[in-house]
């Protein structure tokens, strides 16, 4: 097999610096729209530190300020400690509703146009994830000492 | 409401039962107390024996695409949506008397078989690369999770680890690939990309993108069938699996694996040509690649095989490189190898299971993997020896039991297409694996052992070993029938 590397380069080129069908913006053109994006992030956060620096006393510095911020409670420790397993768990079910959200949405946008349909649909959708949170409730995972750890800790 | 999809919801019932028992598996296993065992196990059996006695009323059916192009009903789709289930449906019949499944509670074991059959069935018959996609990704999702089942075995969780890691990567090289394919294409579904492919308005325009594009998709393609490079972890997984889902991985997602891989390259990358041959287009010439991928599967399967000491790890690794047997129908771009493929599948399923389900009964009984364990054991139980140098006569590929047929079929289909040498190659093959296949057979039947304690075999495990026996030995007395099925599920729906 084998590969014509110029003449490929140059197709890949010409893809991008001109349109593939009639009447259509060349690859190129459409990134603009990305490039435009870009520029106004930049000008944004340039836009925002020069008028804080205008704005800020000067000159006060104080120790306080180089410290980690944890919502105004003062820090304490180091932050690499073993995390209860735990959380995980919890992060994972918060999963469920997270999904459960971002389809629903949608569904709930249009949902006057499609009728009865879209109202079965949406209840197969929701009755599925409620075996997954029955799930869960079952096995005791919503507990944050999960059940059976607390009855064997309790037995020994 | 579209009406369009209540009709498709009619020819989904295989798929909406196997989701329907999913739940319903899941909600048995909270809710029964003492019976759950038992009666997870029946809603399992029952809801794949339904599924697959609901895809029998398909099949005739015309040939088309389902819920807007995503997935296609044909011939060949129908034919993976059976296999798929049978396979399944199988490995559920074994797991109960496994001894290292025992431990731990099956609900959930059965649970995610179900989904990763649902995800099985959907990619055999992806026609859109998201698709395609979500369901790999189903498959495998289930898989890691099947794979690390034994949640207090280090090998388990080592093996689950890998299968992860080894697929996330796979899968993300796959999806950029796709991406790369899109960008040419300007579309996800396969039909679409061959019209714009064909197209093109001068030959090999592209060809760099969808070298490289096809490259990254088939190391995803190459990731789910096991193919060198990118078998690296099978071996691992395959040994600290529990053997059940082993015996699932080694048959199941591989065979779901050749169905996309066949159906992305064939209705995606190739066109018919004249006869019953397809052409690839000039701007990507995947023939060349695949059968590089087919040469180097087998050789390497074979050779890695020849010196394994644990049955599961050399039951991995001669499973590479039955993939690099069938990987050869697919790529001589003919209907017969199409044919090929799915004869291959279907007496590789029934051989390979079968010394599965053996290995899983030894291992009941003797708790050992190792082939030094597997010493003398003809003395020990003739059966289970008898029916273990069967399976592996038929994997060697020995005439008249069936893995004779599927490697015949493969070299056929080759000589057919004058690639006389990659059968050549193929037999060659065939030759270096009589080796470690016979190495196993002395082993039982040959040498002694200092055990000689008799041991028999459960009456299920029994069962099943004949289940897998009768089909194995007798598949040649059915050929007509094997013969009719298989020329006639090599239909794939190309477009109106």
């Amino acid at each position: 097999m084998r590969l014509h590397l110029r003449q490929d380069w140059a197709s890949v080129v010409s893809a991008v610096l001109s349109p593939r069908l009639p009447g259509e913006k060349p690859m190129l053109a459409q990134f603009s729209n990305v490039l435009i994006f870009m520029l106004m992030g930049l000008l944004f956060l340039v836009f925002a530190l020069v008028l804080w620096r205008l704005l800020r006393p000067a000159g006060t510095y104080s120790d306080v300020k180089y410290e980690t911020y944890e919502c105004g409670e003062e820090a304490q420790g180091s932050a690499w400690i073993q995390f209860n397993i735990r959380f995980y768990v919890v992060a994972l079910i918060f999963i469920i509703f997270d999904v459960e959200i971002i389809f629903l949405l949608p569904w709930a946008v249009v949902f006057k146009n499609l009728g009865l349909f879209a109202f079965v649909e949406g209840l197969i959708f929701i009755a599925i994830l409620v075996v997954g949170l029955a799930y869960v409730w079952r096995k005791g995972d919503l507990a944050w000492v999960k059940p059976e750890d607390y009855r064997a800790a309790g037995e020994k | 409401m579209d009406p369009k999809i209540i009709a498709d919801l009619h020819k989904f019932y295989p798929e909406i039962v196997i989701t329907g028992t999913f739940l319903l598996v899941i909600v048995a296993d909270l809710v029964f107390g003492r019976l759950r065992r038992a009666v997870t196990f029946a809603l399992t059996v029952l809801g794949l024996a339904a599924a697959f006695a609901l895809t029998l009323p398909l099949f005739g059916a015309a040939p088309g695409t389902m819920f807007s192009d995503m997935v296609a009903l044909d011939p060949m789709a129908l034919f993976f949506k059976a296999f798929l289930i049978l396979a399944s449906l199988l490995v559920v019949l074994a797991a109960p008397g496994s001894r290292e499944l025992s431990g731990s509670g099956l609900g959930e074991f059965y649970a995610l078989l179900l989904g990763v059959t649902l995800g099985m069935i959907l990619l055999a018959s992806s026609t859109d690369l998201l698709m395609l996609f979500l369901s790999l990704e189903m498959v495998s999702v289930g898989s890691y999770i099947m794979v690390g089942y034994l949640r207090n075995d280090r090998q388990s969780n080592e093996a689950s680890l890998k299968y992860l890691l080894f697929g996330a990567v796979s899968t993300g090289v796959m999806l950029y690939g796709i991406t790369l394919l899109f960008g040419v294409t300007g579309s996800t579904k396969l039909i679409v990309i061959r019209h714009a492919l064909a197209g093109a308005a001068t030959p090999g325009e592209n060809s760099l993108i969808l070298l490289v594009s096809t490259l990254f998709i088939l190391a995803g393609l190459g990731f789910k069938i096991a193919a060198v490079p990118f078998h690296f972890w099978c071996p691992d997984v395959y040994t600290g699996a529990p053997t059940p889902v082993t015996a699932f991985l080694s048959v199941a997602p591989k065979a779901a694996g050749f169905a996309i891989l066949v159906r992305f390259f064939f209705t995606g990358l190739s066109q018919a040509g004249q006869g019953l041959t397809w052409i690839t287009f000039a701007s990507i010439n995947w023939m060349p690649i695949v059968m590089v991928l087919s040469i180097v599967t087998m050789t390497f399967g074979n050779i890695a095989a020849l010196r394994q000491e644990n049955m599961k790890r050399l039951l991995a690794y001669s499973s590479i490189a039955h993939a690099g047997y069938i990987l050869m129908g697919a790529v001589v771009l003919t209907s017969d190898g199409l044919q090929a493929v799915l004869v291959y599948l279907i007496t590789y399923l029934f051989m390979n299971l079968g010394a599965f389900m053996i290995v899983i009964e030894i291992y009941n009984r003797t708790g050992s993997f190792e082939l030094k364990d597997y010493r003398g054991f003809y003395r020990r139980s003739p059966f289970l020896s008898v029916s273990m140098s069967v399976f592996l006569l038929s994997l060697m590929g020995i005439p008249p039991l069936a893995g004779f047929f599927g490697k015949l079929y493969v070299f056929a289909a080759a000589v057919n297409r004058d690639l006389a040498w990659f059968a050549v190659i193929g037999a060659l093959n065939s030759v270096v694996a009589v080796y470690y296949y016979a190495r196993v057979m002395k082993t039982m039947v040959i040498d002694g052992g200092d055990e000689t304690s008799p041991v028999h075999a459960s009456w299920d495990s029994t069962a099943l070993i004949w289940v897998m026996l009768i089909p194995t030995v007798g598949l040649m007395l059915f050929w007509d029938q094997v013969q009719k099925i298989t020329s006639g599920s090599v239909g794939l729906f190309l477009g109106n």
